[in-house]
């Protein structure tokens, strides 16, 4: 397992490196600049151009690009425009919020799945069925801004159990503030998790070790949680580390519903105000990110099916 | 990277039901609800954030960037920097004159060239008193090279320092707008002593002698205020402290307004202001701001380089419908591009709603059968969204037929400055009180802007301008702000369409609290009951 998880992370180096080339080279092809955009209304050409030398933005490309990888190998990232700081402290101020968020709904989702999922596949075509299916099917198509509000609007207005937002201090009252919008993005995961948990357990149900599992005169309850859940997990782990990878940078409209500190909506105004270096080293903390994911969805396939070997 | 996560499987039929008895279901059902019954009473705890007695907490839409003042343009971090530093002078709460601030007395020499400030009694929040050295450093860090607003500055030739509580400004050529630059937030007086001691970490803590000082501050949630002990103006601010929270969405500032869990909000939906009202325990109000919003045209390109053309544009809209239908009524007709504000005409009359007139110009400059254009647009601006739906249909009646280009600000902005556009809908809002500033930057070319990109030129504009700046501040020179004002309003460099207010609301439990029309608050005044 070690082997495999350090090999894995010597992937990540021409990974990462063909990331630093796409977001460099992709970014200065966007039109406007972070020395006229910071400057704005006050900015004259004289101006702009001390500020362009300022921010080192005269330099020849290949120069800036060397540049950016000594700001990486020093682990700095770099200085953001906007901000003025180095990028890994300001990408440190809000990594919590992300981490937290990621980690909690995914943990949501995967509590409402199996239970929910195990009904649907029992219960296929009758009553339970239907509506697990439409509930999540109509979940999946409501934008999640509106039911971020709904929800605040029932559960911290009407009956106030929750913040209405915010994020807390200490762990319960961040677990406290984080519900709401945990749930909100776990009820995106679990729409699709639910749907291809169920799938495949009616899949591995079908199958002969089942039949045979149920002829040894194994209880129901033994036959779901030896034989037919592991098996049936696997493509439902895909789904739900597919999904985790997209919530890093994906929930700038949950982080600004419930006025969140995460890195997604950090990396939405650092494009708005061209910060080269903040958009470059955030990128190369979400890709890192995906990747340590990546990972975990696969210990994941090699805990729940032991015929998958990691080495 | 991993790909295979993202494809779903395919839906696969199996055999039949398997009969699997309900109890196996119960069991796994009973073990999520034991799991939650475990959660439960953790996540109902209530949070520890009870109002401390005396802390205002007011939501505006976005973080700070930094408190350094010669770095920043955004909104929240100059408002917070103004509570935070003094300046010389401030603006009146009614933004027609400047009053004193740290100097509690100056005097301007009569061939204009020295100024001379008198500091008043006042320690920075640590304790130490203010000096005419602090004030040296800062103004000149202010006109320095690393300064955003450099600009400003550059009129100040030489600072010097007769004794702790004087501070002498000479200058090589008369520039009348630099009283007005010295009540700028950039002009924030800092402890020279303090910032150079460690100048990397000043600004995560600063110390000015304003109102108020940092407490904390949380990126992307709060910057935490406390009472400046040290304070000048006797017996404030009355409040302990101030929390000033980011909380980007319009509908969660006012559920959270009408929860009571905070206290004032910035910046409220327009649509939300009446019903938010009605209630009694919220109060709105909208603060008449000096900003304009207008469509500016490219009068590089045909047919915007006949004014003839500009002006039938601005007869074509129905402005006092767009105040009515986009402002809810919370804003005026603009009558030029400049923002309402000192030495402001009140006898012009803006453009009438006058579309036979608009297709009578439109024929006189060759035009008769209309024109083909494009119209960029803000995409993070909802506002100039719909006033591009409106406009394109407005247009459309006297046989302009205007593409809509929506784009991202970056963009909008480097498209407009590249002149690479025909109209764009955009606006202007002033940080001081004096209109040097905005005709600079709106109506006078060549300089930093050229008429906001527009490239409009009129050479008596350009005049009064040079004029304006070396004439001692009075009648005199607002009659030439008046005219500058006129010219432009004929010239229509583009279409002029309102002065929007900026909507904000506050619970009946707050007194005091107001928004200037610079777009900032002071909160001495404020109090909790």
């Amino acid at each position: 397992m070690l082997t495999y998880i350090l090999k894995r992370f010597v992937q990540l180096v021409p990974v990462l490196f063909g990331i630093t080339l796409a977001c460099f080279f992709l970014l200065r092809a966007l039109p406007g600049d972070p020395a006229t955009l910071l400057l704005g209304a006050r900015g004259g050409a004289d101006e702009i151009a001390a500020m362009k030398q300022r921010l080192g933005l005269d330099l020849p490309l290949w120069r800036q690009y060397l540049l950016f990888l000594g700001d990486i190998l020093s682990g700095s990232l770099g200085r953001s425009v906007v901000y003025g700081q180095p990028v890994m402290s300001l990408v440190l101020e809000r990594l919590p919020a992300t981490l937290w968020l990621v980690a909690y709904s995914t943990a949501i989702a995967v509590v409402l799945t199996i239970p929910l999922a195990l009904w649907s596949a029992i219960r296929r075509d009758q009553a339970p069925d239907i509506l697990i299916k439409l509930m999540f099917t109509v979940l999946l198509a409501i934008p999640s801004f509106w039911l971020g509000l709904v929800l605040v609007v029932v559960l911290a207005i009407w009956v106030p159990l929750f913040p209405t937002s915010g994020y807390g201090s200490g762990i319960l009252s961040r677990l406290h503030h984080l519900t709401l919008p945990a749930f909100v993005i776990a009820l995106a995961t679990a729409s699709l998790t639910i749907r291809s948990l169920r799938s495949g357990i009616l899949n591995v149900l079908g199958s002969d070790y089942v039949t045979t599992a149920r002829a040894k005169g194994n209880a129901t309850s033994r036959t779901m949680r030896v034989h037919v859940l592991p098996n049936a997990l696997i493509s439902s782990i895909s789904v739900l580390g597919a999904h985790t990878s997209w919530v890093i940078g994906g929930t700038v409209v949950i982080e600004t519903v419930f006025a969140l500190p995460g890195l997604g909506s950090l990396f939405v105004e650092s494009i708005f105000a061209r910060d080269y270096p903040m958009i470059q080293g955030l990128t190369i903390v979400f890709a890192v990110l995906v990747v340590l994911i990546n990972l975990a969805t696969d210990i994941a396939y090699a805990l729940a099916d032991p015929r998958i070997r990691l080495d | 990277m991993r790909m295979e996560g993202c494809k779903l499987p395919p839906p696969r039929q199996s055999g039949q039901d398997q009969g699997i008895s309900m109890t196996t279901f119960r069991s796994m059902v009973s073990a999520a609800a034991l799991a939650l019954s475990i959660l439960g009473p953790a996540l109902t705890i209530a949070p520890s954030t009870a109002l401390a007695q005396g802390v205002l907490k007011l939501a505006q839409t976005q973080d700070l960037v930094s408190l350094d003042p010669i770095a920043t343009s955004d909104n929240p971090s100059i408002h917070a920097q103004l509570l935070i530093y003094d300046t010389l002078l401030r603006p009146s709460t009614d933004a027609t004159k400047l009053e004193p601030g740290l100097a509690e007395s100056w005097t301007v020499s009569d061939d204009g060239l020295t100024y001379s400030f008198k500091l008043r009694q006042a320690k920075f929040s640590d304790g130490t008193p203010v000096t005419s050295a602090d004030v040296a450093f800062s103004l000149k860090r202010a006109g320095s090279d690393a300064s955003s607003w450099k600009r400003f500055f550059s009129g100040i030739d030489a600072i010097e320092t007769p004794d702790e509580r004087t501070v002498v400004l000479k200058l090589k050529k008369v520039f009348t707008p630099l009283l007005n630059n010295l009540a700028l937030f950039s002009s924030a007086i800092l402890p020279q002593k303090a910032f150079e001691a460690a100048p990397d970490k000043f600004f995560e803590k600063p110390i000015g002698s304003g109102p108020f000082t940092v407490a904390a501050w949380n990126k992307g949630q709060a910057l935490s205020l406390k009472k400046n002990a040290h304070y000048w103006q006797a017996g404030k601010p009355s409040l302990d402290g101030a929390e000033i929270l980011v909380l980007p969405e319009g509908n969660s500032r006012v559920l959270k307004l009408q929860a009571g869990e905070i206290d004032a909000a910035l910046e409220i939906p327009l649509n939300q202001m009446q019903s938010l009202g009605r209630a009694g325990t919220v109060k709105t109000a909208v603060a008449d701001v000096l900003r304009t919003d207008f469509v500016l045209l490219n009068t590089k390109k045909k047919p915007f380089d006949d004014v003839r053309v500009r002006q039938a544009l601005n007869y074509a809209i129905d402005k006092q419908g767009l105040v009515k239908a986009l402002l809810y009524g919370a804003g005026k007709v603009a009558n030029s591009p400049m923002p309402l504000m000192a030495y402001a005409d009140p006898e012009l009359k803006p453009y009438a709603h006058d579309v036979a007139k608009a297709k009578a110009l439109l024929k006189e400059a060759g035009y008769g059968d209309g024109f083909k254009t494009s119209l960029l647009v803000h995409s993070g601006r909802p506002l100039h969204r719909q006033v591009a739906q409106a406009l394109q249909s407005a247009l459309a009646q006297i046989g302009v037929t205007a593409e809509i280009r929506l784009v991202e600000g970056g963009t909008h902005w480097s498209t407009t400055k590249a002149g690479d556009y025909e109209m764009a809908v955009s606006y202007a809002s002033s940080d001081t009180i004096d209109p040097d500033q905005m005709a600079g930057f709106l109506i006078v070319n060549p300089e930093r802007a050229n008429a906001y990109h527009t490239e409009w030129k009129n050479e008596r504009v350009n005049e009064l301008y040079e004029k304006e700046r070396a004439t001692k501040d009075g009648p005199e020179r607002g009659a030439m702000f008046k005219e500058m004002v006129e010219l432009s309003h004929e010239g229509a460099p583009s279409i002029f369409l309102f002065y929007p207010g900026t909507p904000y609301a506050y619970r009946s439990t707050v007194s005091g609290f107001e928004v200037l029309p610079t777009g900032n608050f002071r909160l001495e005044d404020v109090k909790l009951k």
